[in-house]
């Protein structure tokens, strides 16, 4: 949800109470107000009536009775003297015209006028109040509406105006690639908050691009480092192979030592690897079908399968096209028939079933279930002595960098890789 | 054969320098820059070997030098900055060959004799060793005026015997040369044994004498003297 509909939802939200409130208090301002007038309006009438019985005027009480706005009684009951007998209330009575019961203020009181009580009630029709409660409630919602309008329009006019260097921010920060040693420029603004956010995000991305590119010269130092001892120690392993009569337990202690030189210059070279996808140094980006790939893969390996007496089973429906990197689609098949080659059985088998939208390698395996954690970098099946622990973790650093999809299967002695697009979402 | 070999890590180039002197090469060393540089222009050379990081100057400047000096001498860099970068830059001003530490003597002695026959016999190749004849442009191989049919592996590894004859060939040096940077993929090289069997067997059948020699644990000897 976008900001400004949330801020909206909100302020309406609030408003709605306070609306509430305002439309009970209209109410009540509105009936005590009404009532009031009424009950001055009929006390000044009953001073009138009352002078009128002074008088004896008949024909102005008559007049007053006939317009059917109040009675007068004589009544026979003798009254409280001292206590004024006198109340107002609200009441019923027949409007003959419309001829319906109609709300109305009624004054009623007892007065002694030459020793005769009478009762005088006077009325006068009155405000209807559910009438008027629905008037209130349809302006409130009428209110409500017109609100909701402008908060709308306000809010086109903000993320119009205000809101726009703070996309424009975004929209150079989805563009900025650490790789490309670029920070994008980022608009002024007289906003201080977006200034502020500006400036911090301008340091960030300094800093990122500086961090990126010293450990990119560590990691190529380092590696570069390394390399050189290793070819002396490579190279004076060579030499001593060449020294006559190596007793055998020497000839033994000069392959553990170049078993491991090389296993540290595989090291090397694989942790090399995985700096640089992670680095994003690969970007030469180009269409790469699985199909050649996996057949130069399995070119490669051809002497392994056959030695291991493996079969292999290809089924290729359609070929798998990735925009990606093709060395790295490279790194990632020949990891997978390494990985399929090297926990496989005798006469095992790999099997290989292409679509067009993805590719299923599976392998024969007296191994366990691959665990998650074998994933992770220097995780390995203590089974195997040649393993770094670092081919499932390349293959999944690849999958992440060219946008792909890995499931892992097991059933059976049966492993199964697939690899597929990324759906989106 | 004159090789200059410009490598600034001491140990490696006496290495280097060791193993191509067994055949009778003369090697001349450098270990910076300025040195190379001096000895580029006093004196040629059949082949330069050279590391790009060097002290002082950078090995490219060097190669562009003995290539406008004298464009018969093969140039191989060898390096350890294994990057693509370096590496098309490089072939492009000129070497000839590109060579990422580390790397196996017995491989560097086989790209010198390689890039050395394609600049100084200009078509004309072959490559004789007694009853051996190798024609390298062609892929082909003659015992005796007799055409002997090698698949490409055992070519590659015939060729490599011939280069590094009467030296000790290990096992990862020939899986290196047969399946290049990958080669450590392939866990064991058990499977090269098949090869040089096979390629050992056909030699033998076109009443070639015996050559290679198995040396226990480490690899092969192609000894043709005594």
């Amino acid at each position: 949800m976008k900001l400004l509909v949330k801020t909206s939802l909100y302020y309406l939200f609030f408003s709605i109470p306070i609306l509430l409130i305002a439309g009970f208090v209209c109410y009540y301002v509105i009936t005590s107000e009404v009532k009031d007038s009424n009950n001055t309006l009929l006390t000044n009438r009953k001073i009138v009536v009352e002078k009128y019985l002074k008088d004896s005027d008949t024909v102005a009480l008559n007049l007053i009775t006939k317009s059917g706005e109040a009675q007068i009684f004589k009544i026979s009951k003798p009254i409280l003297e001292k206590k004024s007998y006198l109340f107002f209330l609200d009441t019923l009575i027949l409007d003959t015209k419309e001829n319906e019961l109609a709300p109305n203020r009624m004054l009623s009181t007892i007065v002694k006028v030459r020793n005769v009580n009478y009762n005088i009630k006077i009325w006068r029709s009155t405000l209807e109040y559910d009438e008027l409660f629905e008037g209130i409630f349809f302006l409130l919602v009428l209110i409500l509406f017109f609100l909701f309008l402008t908060f709308l329009t306000i809010n086109f006019w903000i993320s119009k105006n205000l809101w726009k260097s703070f996309n424009n921010t975004l929209f150079a920060l989805k563009s900025f690639e650490v790789s490309e040693n670029k920070i994008p420029i980022l608009e002024k603004t007289s906003i201080i908050e977006f200034s502020a956010l500006n400036n911090s995000i301008s340091e960030m991305m300094k800093k990122m691009i500086s961090d990126y590119s010293s450990q990119k010269k560590f990691t190529e130092n380092a590696s570069h480092e390394i390399q050189t001892p290793l070819a002396v120690i490579k190279s004076k392993i060579d030499l001593l192979f060449q020294s006559q009569n190596l007793k055998e337990n020497e000839i033994n202690l000069i392959i553990a030592i170049d078993d491991a030189c090389s296993k540290l210059s595989r090291l090397n070279k694989s942790l090399l690897l995985l700096t640089k996808i992670e680095n994003r140094q690969f970007n030469d980006y180009e269409l790469v079908s699985f199909e050649k790939t996996l057949k130069n893969a399995l070119f490669f390996f051809e002497d392994n399968i056959e030695s291991n007496h493996l079969k292999i089973k290809i089924n290729c429906e359609q070929d798998f096209c990735v925009q990606m990197n093709p060395d790295l689609c490279l790194v990632l098949v020949n990891n997978l028939i390494q990985n399929a080659i090297r926990y496989n059985v005798e006469n095992g088998e790999i099997e290989v079933f292409i679509t067009k939208n993805k590719i299923m390698v599976s392998n024969s395996s007296k191994n366990e279930v691959i665990e998650p954690v074998l994933f992770e970098r220097f995780q390995k099946n203590s089974s195997f002595n040649q393993s770094l622990g670092l081919g499932l973790s390349i293959i999944k650093e690849i999958i992440q960098v060219s946008g792909l999809r890995l499931d892992y299967k097991y059933s059976i002695d049966f492993h199964q890789f697939t690899i597929s697009f990324k759906t989106k979402g | 054969m004159k090789i200059l070999l410009i490598e600034d890590e001491i140990e490696l180039q006496k290495s280097i320098k060791t193993y191509l002197e067994i055949e009778g090469n003369v090697i001349e060393v450098a270990a910076d820059f300025l040195e190379a540089q001096y000895k580029i222009e006093v004196y040629d050379y059949d082949c330069v070997l050279v590391d790009i990081t060097l002290p002082k100057g950078s090995g490219l400047a060097l190669i562009e030098e003995i290539k406008s000096k004298r464009n018969k001498t093969g140039i191989i860099i060898i390096s350890a900055k294994n990057s693509l970068d370096d590496k098309i830059l490089g072939l492009d001003i000129g070497a000839d060959d590109y060579l990422p530490k580390p790397f196996h003597l017995s491989e560097l002695n086989s790209r010198i004799k390689a890039v050395i026959r394609r600049k100084n016999f200009d078509g004309n190749t072959e490559i004789e060793l007694n009853e051996i004849k190798i024609l390298p442009n062609e892929r082909r191989v003659f015992v005796e005026n007799s055409e002997l049919f090698l698949t490409a592996k055992e070519y590659d590894l015939l060729l490599y015997f011939v280069a590094n004859k009467n030296r000790v060939v290990s096992k990862s040096a020939l899986a290196e040369h047969l399946w290049g940077d990958d080669s450590d993929r392939l866990d064991n090289f058990d499977f090269i044994y098949n090869h040089v069997k096979n390629l050992r067997k056909k030699l033998l059948e076109k009443n070639c004498l015996d050559y290679l020699q198995t040396i226990y644990g480490i690899g092969y000897n192609f000894k043709t003297n005594e």
